[in-house]
């Protein structure tokens, strides 16, 4: 688990009261304007691969992490290419996939050569927290009411992948690479200041022609929570706030209604 | 009126006022009769009850009176810095230069209660998006917004990282709203690894060298950021006289505790308590007189012992209080219930350890920042309550949930089953809103039940 929010924090203090599974709590700095909070989370990587190795596993050589880096680089790449062959919830299907099975998952990808056949949708982001797999339903209902996701800056989406590596110094220094694509190219609400979330925002919302944002956040969740009305404000799109507590069918069918009716207002 | 110690209304301070007065009283620039600040809106005065003494007429006087003293200060040509979150470090490095005054705006959470929502102040928050799901914290965006309750700093200071996150979320909010901030990071303590070098902090915890180096090296962008501020150089003397000075109101303050968590009979409420251990974290903007104030209050706290008069009853329950109240009526309320404040942590016991002295300054402030009981595990709190709840005594405690509080949502259970694992002693959880005038009948029931578990307790 990472220090990212109170909630996080707190849950850690409860697993490691509750079982006896090896645990580890991940510093993962809010501030990113100095080159000392990389450097903590470079040594936070570090630190945390001391846990793994007294668990059993095996420090890599450089050059082994350079390679599986490269791997990982070319399935996200790969990914990230294959956006406009895949319906919203393939893509976040792609993107999951990569974090639980690893890169052998980039060639599957590399097959799709042929657009997808879509009528003419409402270009929508959705933007906020992390998105569990059942909750994956909510592309679909969204390509059922007429429009589709077209940026996914939820955690567990393309906001969530880092950065691209730079090859040449994943030779020279790979760890230092992979904090830097990551503690660097991950824009998320919990950074202080968020200026760069909403400078990447404004971008990608520009560059996809985007007509309305869906912004999905728990209802425990203040550091997302926090960002609606700035979210509204700095973007000047019509925001659709859905807040979700668990996974009960009474909430599903509120915000299926709701995505309904936000994207009858906007074809 | 008795002249022996008593709580009374703040009416009944017009009239004890009246007496001093005859008596003699010395009274300090801001003093006056406590019903005057009525007059700012504070309505909430009306509904408290007060020590009777002439050192809590002064502590409550320079309490009430701080939003003055700041304008003075500016007036005055001194500086104003916001300090956010850390409550207690930063401070001590603000009012190391003589041309800076540092205070928390965080302190805004409390006109909520003090002036009984009438500042309008949780309205303004909701209109920026930050609503009721929120620390009553959010207050201070109204306060900004309104700029009605404090001068607006010409600095703002803000710790990050391991800090709730609700403060988080309103800090970058008010950042968004165009107040430029400083970020600094605090990293979450933990526990030195095998082969890491350990370093004890103020307080007993302990935390690894490279965390102590890192927290050093954000202070010392900070301590950048004050040295351009005020134009002077902030250098170790400074700082170190800073410190010694910061040392002397918090041991006094630990003077004052000890005397009155372990006196047989109370010898200070616990209002006037959890007012003076506040002065603790940016002393009230004036250093030098939160050292008289709280001189007064030991000096009273003393003399009632010797003459063997208090308050409350010596059967009162020995309770320790975790975290603040947002209400603080709740204080009054805990008293009327039959029970007393023996042993508290109000999340900021690192602003009342002593900083070491033998270290360079800036290593003995990176301690402290990293001796902050938030900063690190639930776990850590609850071993520092458990410390004081065995030095103080206490028959039991009561954890005081902050509404929408970030951490209140875990972190209260862990420690109420720790501190029931090593004490077997009765674990009150309440949860306490700015205005607790709506549930305050199911507030008195449920203390009462804690102290009436607590005296059932004693005939074992």
């Amino acid at each position: 688990m990472t220090t990212l929010c109170d909630q996080m924090r707190r849950g850690f203090d409860v697993l490691i009261r509750r079982c006896n599974v090896p645990s580890f709590l991940m510093n993962v700095p809010s501030t990113w304007q100095n080159l000392v909070a990389q450097n903590l989370y470079a040594d936070e990587l570090k630190r945390l691969g001391r846990f793994l190795v007294r668990l059993g596993g095996e420090s890599p050589t450089l050059d082994s992490l350079a390679e599986v880096m490269l791997e990982y680089e070319a399935a996200r790449q790969a990914i990230r290419a294959s956006r406009a062959y895949l319906s919203a919830r393939q893509y976040a299907e792609a993107i999951a996939a990569l974090g639980q099975e690893g890169p052998s998952l980039g060639g599957k990808i590399e097959n799709r050569k042929s657009k997808i056949e879509i009528a003419p949708r409402v270009p929508l982001a959705i933007i906020g927290g992390p998105l569990m797999r059942p909750d994956f339903d909510i592309y679909d209902v969204v390509e059922q009411s007429g429009g589709r996701i077209v940026l996914d800056a939820t955690e567990t989406g393309e906001r969530g992948m880092c950065g691209p590596f730079d090859r040449r110094r994943v030779r020279e220094d790979p760890l230092a690479e992979l904090a830097n694509a990551y503690f660097g190219g991950i824009r998320d609400a919990s950074r202080r200041p968020n200026s760069e979330l909403y400078g990447w925002l404004a971008h990608e919302l520009a560059a996809r022609a985007v007509r309305g944002i869906i912004f999905r956040r728990y209802v425990w969740c203040d550091t997302w929570h926090a960002e609606l009305q700035q979210m509204k404000e700095s973007t000047e799109l019509p925001v659709l706030d859905i807040d979700v507590a668990g996974d009960a069918e009474t909430e599903r069918q509120r915000w299926q209604n709701r995505i309904r009716a936000f994207l009858e207002t906007l074809k | 009126m008795r002249d022996g110690p008593e709580q009374i209304t703040l009416r009944q301070w017009d009239q004890r006022y009246q007496q001093l007065q005859k008596a003699g009283i010395d009274q300090p620039s801001y003093g006056g009769p406590l019903s005057r600040h009525i007059e700012d809106g504070d309505t909430r005065l009306l509904k408290l009850r007060y020590d009777n003494s002439a050192a809590a007429l002064r502590l409550w006087n320079f309490l009430l009176t701080e939003e003055d003293r700041l304008h003075e200060a500016r007036d005055r040509g001194k500086k104003i810095v916001g300090t956010m979150k850390d409550l207690g470090t930063v401070p001590v490095m603000a009012y190391s230069l003589d041309n800076v005054v540092a205070f928390y705006p965080d302190g805004a959470w409390w006109i909520p209660c003090v002036m009984e929502l009438n500042a309008g102040l949780l309205s303004i928050a909701d209109s920026l998006g930050i609503d009721e799901s929120f620390c009553p914290v959010r207050a201070m965006l109204g306060a900004f917004v309104t700029g009605a309750h404090f001068p607006i700093p010409e600095l703002l200071i803000c710790s990050v990282g391991a800090t709730c996150d609700d403060f988080s979320a309103i800090a970058q909010r008010l950042n968004s709203l165009g107040y430029p901030m400083l970020w600094w990071e605090i990293p979450h303590r933990r526990a030195p690894e095998p082969g890491e070098e350990s370093v004890k902090l103020p307080g007993g915890f302990s935390a690894p060298r490279c965390q102590v180096e890192f927290v050093k090296s954000e202070l010392q962008r900070v301590r950048k950021a004050l040295e351009e501020f005020a134009g002077q150089c902030l250098s170790d003397e400074k700082l170190s006289a800073g410190i010694k000075k910061a040392n002397q109101v918090r041991r006094l303050l630990a003077q004052l505790r000890r005397l009155v968590f372990t006196a047989g009979l109370c010898p200070m409420p616990a209002l006037e308590m959890l007012i003076a251990e506040m002065l603790a974290i940016h002393f009230c903007s004036d250093r030098d007189e939160t050292i008289t104030v709280v001189k007064e209050l030991l000096d009273e706290g003393k003399k009632r012992i010797k003459a063997g008069t208090g308050l409350l009853g010596a059967d009162a329950a020995r309770i320790f209080w975790v975290n603040p109240v947002a209400d603080l009526q709740v204080m009054n309320l805990l008293e009327d219930c039959g029970g007393r404040i023996c042993g508290t942590e109000y999340m900021f016991t690192h602003a009342l350890d002593a900083i070491p002295q033998d270290l360079p300054p800036m290593d003995a402030l990176a301690r402290m920042a990293l001796a902050d009981p938030m900063v690190g595990s639930s776990a850590d709190r609850a071993s520092r309550i458990c410390a004081e709840i065995r030095r103080f005594d206490a028959e039991a405690v009561v954890i005081s949930r902050i509404p929408g509080a970030s951490h209140c949502v875990l972190e209260g259970q862990i420690i109420g089953e720790i501190v029931q694992a090593e004490f077997d002693v009765p674990v009150l959880e309440i949860e306490v809103p700015s205005l607790t005038d709506s549930i305050a009948q199911a507030l008195r029931t449920r203390l009462e039940a804690l102290v009436e578990t607590v005296r059932e307790r004693r005939k074992r």
